[in-house]
């Protein structure tokens, strides 16, 4: 869609080139140290479950507050194949994309049918559901203990008489993850640009006449949510592989919180918006994360700030940082649903 | 020759509320037939009850078409659509922040196919269906008089635009019965016109028109036969001019007495 594109097309691919090879140097920059390439990392890794979560809120108009349960499924699925299989990385992500679009389907089927508020409680309680499993079911996941020992991401050329090269370090992660990164945008535009893409901007827009456009609700909302669900798990995965321990604790309700937050602040549907908002909330979380105890505040109160910046933004710039007309439009329609003080009927979320 | 659709004691009820009952009527094929009563009398609610939005509480709803009769009643409204049926909005319903071309693209959904693996590797087929897509698209714009326009945003454009780029929307779901609620709404008398122009030439391309108009310059001008509807009763059916001078429908809009003042 032309709208999402910078309005000179040069200009908005010269910036584009400008950043990636930014970032392709990054690591050779002086003052780069270990943490900070991890920081790096972690941006991109959340790049890739904002965009994936991107998918029901901004481009369907769904809440869904539970993206950690498919990210932690993804985390484990990639964990566990690991660790009783050790299967290869590269077969692991396919695998970790279809458990987390089963388990999207699973869930969105029958659930989809609910609108609004209700979805969202619906999503959060299997996110809770997730980590109860995750932390209880010790003959598989070794609950609280945590899963250690995950190997590393390898590329293995010793079945073409090959050498066999490991992961070690922050940098090969580094680019990797900016493989992914590019793939999840490529996907992304695509999508958008697509039969599919109108279908859910559509649902976005106005749910009885994209009816009789002749789309079936549900399962395009089904869809949605498998897709998203499924970049989820990939992010999962690939956490699994980089971190090499996983516990239940680290999939809790606060990182949905928190990958929402990204969208919302970038502006919802925006991909850059998106993608942008994940450098913010990465960056200053880390950041909180020194200076708070510094202060001699505890560092969970990181996200009484992330709160106070969800409030700010919705009182001055409700539709994120890089709006999109839609989302901008039913900010304003919903403050002035709000202003007539009107039944709260019919609300499109 | 079969009707395209046969509307038979068809009843419609909100709790106690009876919106519709006992409604008998036909539409002939490729005919241009307007549905007309005072507010409240449950055009409205007919309409939905065909495009498949209301259950019918009683009755059938026959739709023919190719020498298939399929019974509508309860069918969802995506598989109404499918069948062949298009509808407008009483309250015109774009998608509102896409462009005009993504609107009618979005029209063309239902005789489409590409899907999730389609999008991501363009593969031959996907290419060629979208290139398809925008063709038609273009084609239907042009034919309403929007041509040119495709990249504006649906709600920045003047009103009748909008009603025709809903007709528009309409078509490209490539209907044989074409249900519009209230185009003329909110149109000056030449838009009001052009309009007319534009349903006979949706007529002369084929299909079949059933419109809801309260602007009676149109019903009479476009339609050939008109059904007075009043209380959700069948009220009076007939040729436009015999309607409007036949007592019982004066008395449905003017109130008793005004029957015999005319």
């Amino acid at each position: 869609m032309a709208k999402f594109v910078p309005p000179s097309l040069t200009f908005g691919a010269k910036i584009r080139i400008g950043l990636l090879v930014f970032v392709l140097i990054l690591p050779f920059l002086p003052f780069m140290t270990d943490y900070l390439l991890h920081i790096a990392i972690l941006i991109f890794l959340y790049m890739i479950l904002a965009l994936g979560l991107n998918i029901v809120p901004g481009f369907n108009g769904l809440l869904d507050l539970g993206y950690v349960g498919f990210y932690g499924i993804g985390a484990y699925t990639s964990g566990l194949l690991t660790y009783h299989f050790g299967l290869s990385y590269w077969v692991i992500i396919p695998l970790a994309f279809i458990n987390g679009a089963i388990w999207g389907i699973l869930l969105g089927a029958p659930t989809l049918r609910l609108t609004g508020d209700y979805f969202a409680i619906v999503t959060f309680g299997f996110s809770e559901l997730v980590v109860l499993f995750l932390t209880n079911e010790i003959w598989l996941t070794r609950g609280p203990l945590g899963l250690p020992g995950i190997d590393v991401v390898s590329i293995d050329l010793t079945l073409f008489g090959g050498p066999k090269w490991e992961f070690v370090g922050e940098l090969p992660y580094y680019y990797l993850a900016i493989v992914m990164v590019l793939a999840t945008v490529f996907v992304m535009y695509r999508i958008q640009d697509s039969r599919l893409g109108r279908a859910w901007f559509a649902i976005r827009d106005d749910e009885v006449a994209a009816v009789s456009c002749g789309i079936k609700l549900l399962a395009y909302k089904v869809i949605a949510f498998a897709i998203s669900a499924a970049f989820g798990a990939v992010g999962g995965s690939f956490f699994a592989r980089w971190m090499t321990f996983l516990s239940p604790d680290m999939f809790k309700f606060w990182e949905s919180f928190l990958i929402l937050c990204m969208i919302v602040l970038g502006g919802m549907g925006n991909i850059w918006g998106v993608m942008i908002g994940a450098v913010i909330l990465v960056s200053l979380s880390e950041i909180l994360r020194e200076v708070l105890p510094l202060l001699g505040l505890p560092v969970e109160g990181r996200f009484l700030a992330f709160g106070l910046i969800m409030v700010l933004m919705m009182r001055y710039r409700p539709a994120g940082m890089m709006p999109i007309a839609a989302v901008a439009a039913q900010m304003r329609a919903g403050r002035m649903k709000r202003r007539k003080t009107k039944p709260a009927a019919g609300i499109k979320k | 020759m079969t009707p395209i659709l046969e509307i038979k004691k068809l009843y419609k009820s909100f709790g106690g509320l009876e919106a519709l009952k006992d409604i008998t009527f036909n539409i002939g094929r490729g005919e241009i037939i307007g549905l007309i009563g005072p507010n409240g009398a449950g055009k409205t609610t007919l309409f939905n009850c065909v495009a498949g939005i209301e259950k019918p509480t009683g009755g059938q709803i026959i739709f023919t078409n190719g020498g298939r009769t399929i019974s509508m009643g309860g069918k969802k409204p995506e598989a109404v659509t499918a069948l062949g049926i298009a509808r407008t909005f009483q309250n015109i319903r774009l998608f509102d922040n896409l462009t005009v071309i993504d609107n009618v693209k979005i029209g063309r959904h239902c005789r489409t196919k590409s899907t999730f693996f389609g999008a991501v590797i363009r593969h031959r087929f996907q290419q060629a269906e979208e290139k398809m897509i925008a063709e038609s698209a273009n084609q239907f714009l042009e034919f309403v008089g929007l041509k040119g326009r495709g990249q504006e945003i649906a709600s920045s454009m003047p009103y009748g635009d909008q009603r025709r780029l809903e007709i528009a929307r309409a078509l490209a779901t490539e209907p044989h019965l074409l249900m519009l609620d209230e185009p003329a709404a909110g149109m000056n008398p030449q838009e009001s016109r052009d309009l007319m122009d534009l349903i006979r030439r949706i007529r002369d391309k084929g299909l079949t028109v059933l419109l809801i108009e309260h602007d009676m310059k149109v019903v009479m001008g476009v339609c050939e036969r008109v059904v007075v509807i009043n209380h959700g009763e069948w009220l009076a059916e007939g040729l436009p001019q015999d309607v409007q001078n036949n007592p019982k429908v004066i008395e449905a809009y003017l109130g008793t007495g005004a029957a015999d003042a005319a």
